[in-house]
């Protein structure tokens, strides 16, 4: 028998021992992996399968007060690569190549991206749909499928503004992470911003994702839409007249203007001339600006040019701070009433200076006013009369007042950049510091500021904080926030401030405001003119507050010319202009109707009736019933034609030419009337068979006022009875 | 003795008595067999899906070429179970010599197939094959055969058991000149428990092997592979991306499993972390999809399968039939604790396939083909009073 012996089965034994013994080993230490390694190492694996995605949250939308949009974002692409997954050698030049050759980068700077030691790199964002498609296509081919496996598309936006430039510097801009840079985009960047969320998605080794449902997802939240209480067609009334006031006057140093409404403190217009485009925020748009840095040598551009963009990104309305001139005297006023000071009716003698601590202060009319009343002196913007009120409400109350209307500090203003006021501090405010700040100047505040102080003063007392976000909004149109209005504190009395609207309105009807009359509308108003710090230079800020309707306004403008070159440069002559024809085509806008005066119903147009075919004289009683006169050419009996054509406009007054047999029209060149006064003008276009429109006010101390703008224009052939539309300027004033 | 077991079917009375202690083949270790078989099945298609899907747009590659190879190695195993293993012994000495000239095949160009520098491989189409994983089963046929033909001759050095030490260390050269250290390993090893089995004395063994030690250091200097594969082994994290990629990657899909793992298809690591996830490190993925329980099922299945093996090898008929029996549950036993100390990080990475498990349809066939020969010892064994184990 050769069986295995007792000897060999212990052998057998003893191996089957060991191994089994040594699979029990295993066994412990597979155990001792998995379970007390376990934590560390799934985590380990779990970060080298997983991809974490950040998911960009969508901005939100800027919307002016009806729900217009002022800024918005499109959904575009950010191509991002995973360096780790591309082998250097074998697909990085490919990758770095196809990249650079689709997002027009260079090879170089893509080959440093994709061959960077990292998980995640930024290759371009912001890359149009267009582009992102080709790259697809590349992640899908079976060629370049594995090279391009860690590269990756992600969601991005990128902001967009309808309106380029336009309240460029409300709205503001945002920066390639789609921060916020800059106005309403940077002061409610969190808000517009929303919360990014997050994608964890398992990827196989080579970063493809993988068929599993090990995703875990952190949503994104949209930012929230900001509705701005802008209303994007007078915030469109006042940049269209502001820019016809910056190629008028010319400003260096640029213009702005607020349009508020004055019971709330919300902003409806805020403009700053010149702008910039926001949709390309690092360009100079402005011809003259560009022009002059171009100008400069070479090495010098630069740094004049973002010297430029710093001027032009200012928003001055909040930003700078300046003497208000003139316009502050709303304010003494108000204060001399409240306190019971001064009466409208109280006198006043102008002689044109006053002795103020040793110094000789002068009125704006070195000859003086003479005998007037506190009302009459409102009207004239008098310097000597405000000293004496200033001096009568004395220098505590003057403080306690500049600081009850807020001037004293910043309003906390939606848009970040609020500049600080600068007053004088109490030790040093003597006689001759409360009198020239009883006209507005040696000290320095923002037309924000301004608004907001004259808004208490005529809507009855009470100082708003201004604002321009009306409400916040999420995605789906829902309010999220309403900003109400803000009242700080009752500064005046309801009396003071009826008071103060008659005042206002006094100014443009009577007084230095004529500039700023529009017929049918009850407009109020203060002109004011400041020479800059240091004086003498011939450099003026002119500015004019307006209010309408002046007994009850709901708009209050603020226009700020800074520094205007033209031949004039009253606050009076440029700047009221420009707030009447924001505020007329605001009321139009708005819906206000005209209500006509006797005197202005008289100048008023009407239509001219059909005479044709009548004989003259019934063709004139015709015409004289419709308020016109009447000039025949031609000897014969019957009226064949007639200018202008039945049912054209035309001012009462105005002449209608009848034509009779045989009579030819003949058309008539439109003489220059630029500089003449109302009579020379009327004159002048009666003796040439034309008709004429008189633009503003027409009260009666306007006819020495010169004409400054005629449509149509010097040179223009036009048929005989056309009206020619003329605006007077009045001169007299500051 | 061999002769009169053959004819047991046609035998008379007495012999059909003596028939009645010859069982059947063990039911047990065909069931393990088969249970292997069909996990090892399982896992090369949940481990292999999303690289074959990648590379070879077919998630089925992997797993139709080893149910292939597996059915044709249930054939042969069923084949050989029934077939005497006696027989072998007449033709042992061809086979060694035989699988000796095959291990040359490899350096036949447009036959042998050279990867990584290695040529292990040698292969046609879609055939391929190791030429060492015959020269296991020639080694261990033929030590089976003349060792039970020595007896206790063994004992002396000189005369017993030199010569096979001389036969291994001819494989042993030509393996490492392929280069394969983990196959000359294994054939070193499965040898010298069968000398140590068949009566060798282990003092031979601890003298012999005081030279080896410098020897195998040498051998690890000389490759640098090796040394940094030791140095990795200490400390695999010192660079996961690199030299300790493999081993990291490994540690990462069995820890994730945990004690339940994350179910069966749902590895993670199969995702081209692990490379070729369904050959050496496939017993990570188990560990991933089927936590420690599965670990331990697999590590269970193999036990009994070892338990079994050396049970047959006690109880067979004849000295022949036990280091048979010994010698293939030997073979499996180094290659299944090898592999799995590997993919633990217990050793240094060497390559080695689990037996039923890692992907390699040649090896499996083979592998069943050497159960096959187990079965038939099986059915051989007879039952003894004074049992061993």
């Amino acid at each position: 028998m050769n069986a295995p012996n007792r000897k060999i089965k212990v052998r057998v034994l003893v191996f089957m021992l060991i191994f089994v013994g040594m699979i029990g080993a295993l066994v412990v230490r597979t155990g001792w992996l998995q379970v007390v390694d376990g934590a560390y190492l799934k985590k380990a694996a779990t970060q080298q399968q997983t991809r974490d995605k950040v998911i960009n949250s969508k901005r939100g939308t800027i919307y002016d007060r009806n729900g217009k949009e002022l800024a918005v974002s499109a959904s575009v692409e950010m191509v991002t690569v995973a360096p780790n997954e591309i082998k250097e050698s074998e697909s990085a030049p490919l990758v770095a190549q196809k990249l650079a050759d689709i997002l027009s980068m260079s090879y170089d700077d893509v080959y440093k991206i994709v061959t960077k030691k990292s998980a995640y790199e930024i290759v371009k964002r912001k890359v149009e749909k267009e582009q992102t498609d080709q790259i697809r296509a590349l992640k899908a081919a079976k060629e370049t499928k594995k090279a391009f496996g860690g590269v990756s598309l992600e969601e991005d936006t990128k902001r967009y503004y309808p309106f380029g430039n336009f309240a460029s510097h409300v709205i503001g801009f945002t920066g390639t992470d789609n921060q916020g840079l800059y106005g309403i985009e940077k002061a409610y960047d969190e808000d517009l911003r929303g919360t990014a969320g997050r994608v964890i998605s398992a990827k196989n080794a080579i970063g493809v994702e993988m068929p599993y449902k090990y995703e875990k997802k952190y949503d994104s939240k949209d930012g929230l839409s900001v509705v701005l209480t802008i209303d994007e067609t007078i915030q469109h009334f006042a940049e269209k007249h502001l820019e016809q006031a910056m190629a008028e006057t010319n400003p260096a140093m640029g213009a702005s203007v607020i349009v508020v409404s004055p019971k709330t403190g919300g902003i409806l217009a805020m403009a700053t001339k010149p702008d910039f485009d926001l949709n390309k925020p690092f360009e100079i748009i402005d011809t003259g600006m560009l022009a002059g840095i171009e100008s400069l040598p070479a090495e010098q551009q630069k740094d004049a040019r973002s010297q430029a963009l710093t001027k032009l990104w200012r928003n001055k309305a909040v930003s700078d701070t300046y003497e208000p001139g003139s316009v502050f005297k709303i304010l003494t006023a108000a204060m001399g009433l409240e306190e019971g000071v001064v009466k409208p009716t109280d006198n006043f003698v102008c002689t044109g200076a006053v002795k103020v601590g040793g110094e000789t202060i002068h009125c704006w009319k070195t000859q003086g006013h003479g005998a007037e009343t506190f009302k009459e002196g409102f009207k004239n913007s008098c310097n000597p009369v405000f000293m004496g009120v200033g001096e009568r409400v004395g220098a505590d109350r003057f403080i306690r007042y500049f600081k009850n209307f807020g001037l004293d500090a910043k309003t906390g203003f939606d848009i970040i950049g609020e500049s600080q006021s600068v007053f004088h501090k109490p030790e040093t405010f003597r006689e001759v510091e409360l009198a020239t700040s009883s006209f507005g100047q040696s000290f320095n505040v923002t037309p924000l500021q301004m608004v907001a102080a004259i808004s208490a003063v005529v809507n009855g007392g009470k100082l708003y904080k201004p604002h321009i976000v009306k409400e916040l909004k999420d995605k789906d149109g829902n309010t999220v926030k309403t900003i109400e209005p803000t009242m700080v504190r009752q500064v005046i009395s309801e009396q003071t401030s009826a008071t103060m609207r008659e005042f206002l309105e006094y100014v443009v009807t009577d007084g230095t405001g004529k500039n700023a009359y529009i017929k049918g509308f009850r407009v109020g108003g203060k002109t004011g003119t400041s020479e800059k710090q240091p004086r003498g230079n011939g450099k003026y800020i002119a500015s004019f507050l307006g209010i309408a309707p002046a007994d009850d306004p709901e708009l209050l403008v603020l226009v700020a010319i800074d520094e205007p070159t033209g031949y004039l440069h009253q606050g009076s002559q440029i700047a009221a202009p420009v707030a009447r024809n924001i505020i007329e085509d605001s009321l139009r806008y708005m819906g206000a109707e005209p209500q006509f005066s006797a005197e202005e119903l008289a100048t008023m147009q009407a239509t001219v009736p059909e005479v044709r075919g009548l004989t003259v004289a019934d063709a004139k009683n015709a015409l004289t019933t419709a308020g016109f006169g009447i000039k025949v050419v031609g000897g014969g009996d019957t009226v064949v034609d007639q200018l202008p054509k039945p049912a054209a406009s035309l001012s009462k007054k105005s002449n209608v030419i009848v034509y009779t047999e045989g009579a030819q029209e003949t058309k008539v060149t439109v003489p220059n009337l630029v500089g003449m006064n109302m009579a020379d003008v009327k004159n002048t276009l009666t003796s040439l068979g034309l008709n004429l429109e008189i633009l503003g006010s027409v009260a009666s101390d306007m006819k020495t006022a010169p004409a400054v703008r005629q449509d149509p224009a010097e040179g223009t052939q036009v048929l005989p009875a056309t009206t020619v539309r003329v605006e007077f300027t009045y001169m007299d004033g500051d | 003795m061999a002769k009169t077991l053959v004819k047991t079917r046609s035998a008379g009375p007495k012999q059909q008595q003596k028939a009645a202690a010859v069982k059947g083949a063990d039911k047990t270790l065909i069931l393990i067999i088969i249970s292997l078989v069909v996990f090892g099945l399982v896992m090369v298609f949940s481990a292999s899906a999303p690289a074959a899907s990648y590379y070879e747009d077919n998630a089925y590659h992997y797993v139709i070429r080893q149910g292939i190879f597996a059915v044709m190695g249930f054939v042969s195993m069923f084949v050989l179970s029934r077939f005497d293993y006696h027989n072998y012994g007449a033709l042992a000495l061809a086979i060694l010599i035989g699988s000796f000239l095959l291990l040359f095949a490899v350096y036949i160009p447009g036959l042998g197939i050279e990867s990584n520098g290695a040529r292990r491989w040698i292969g046609y189409g879609v055939f391929s094959l190791q030429p060492s994983e015959v020269a296991k089963v020639g080694i261990i046929i033929y030590f089976s055969y003349s060792l039970s033909i020595i007896k206790d001759k063994v004992r002396f050095f000189w005369s017993g058991q030199f010569r096979y030490l001389v036969i291994l260390g001819l494989f042993a050269i030509v393996l490492m000149a392929e280069p394969h250290f983990s196959g000359t390993v294994v054939i070193c090893a499965t040898a010298v428990i069968m000398l140590l089995i068949a009566g060798a004395r282990i003092r031979d063994y601890a003298l012999l092997a005081l030279p080896m030690i410098p020897a195998a250091v040498f051998v690890i200097w000389k490759e640098p592979y090796r040394l940094e594969r030791v140095t990795t082994f200490l400390n695999p994290f010192a660079d996961p991306s690199d030299a300790g990629f493999q081993i990291v990657q490994s540690l990462y899909a069995i820890g994730s499993g945990g004690i339940f793992g994350l179910g069966l298809g749902l590895s993670r690591q199969k995702f081209l972390y692990i490379p070729e996830p369904q050959n050496d490190f496939i017993f990570s993925i188990i560990c991933e999809e089927l936590g420690l329980v599965g670990a331990i099922a697999v590590l269970a299945l193999f036990a009994v399968l070892i338990w079994k093996g050396y049970r047959i090898s006690q109880e067979a008929p004849d000295l022949f039939g036990s280091l048979l029996a010994a010698g293939i549950t030997s073979l499996i036993a180094i290659q299944v604790i090898i592999n799995i100390a590997v993919v633990t990080s217990s050793v240094p990475v060497t390559g080695m396939a689990l037996p039923f498990f890692s992907y390699g349809g040649t090896s499996l066939f083979i592998l069943l083909s050497c159960m096959g020969v187990l079965l038939n010892v099986s059915r051989q064994t007879i039952k003894r009073t004074g049992e061993v184990a």
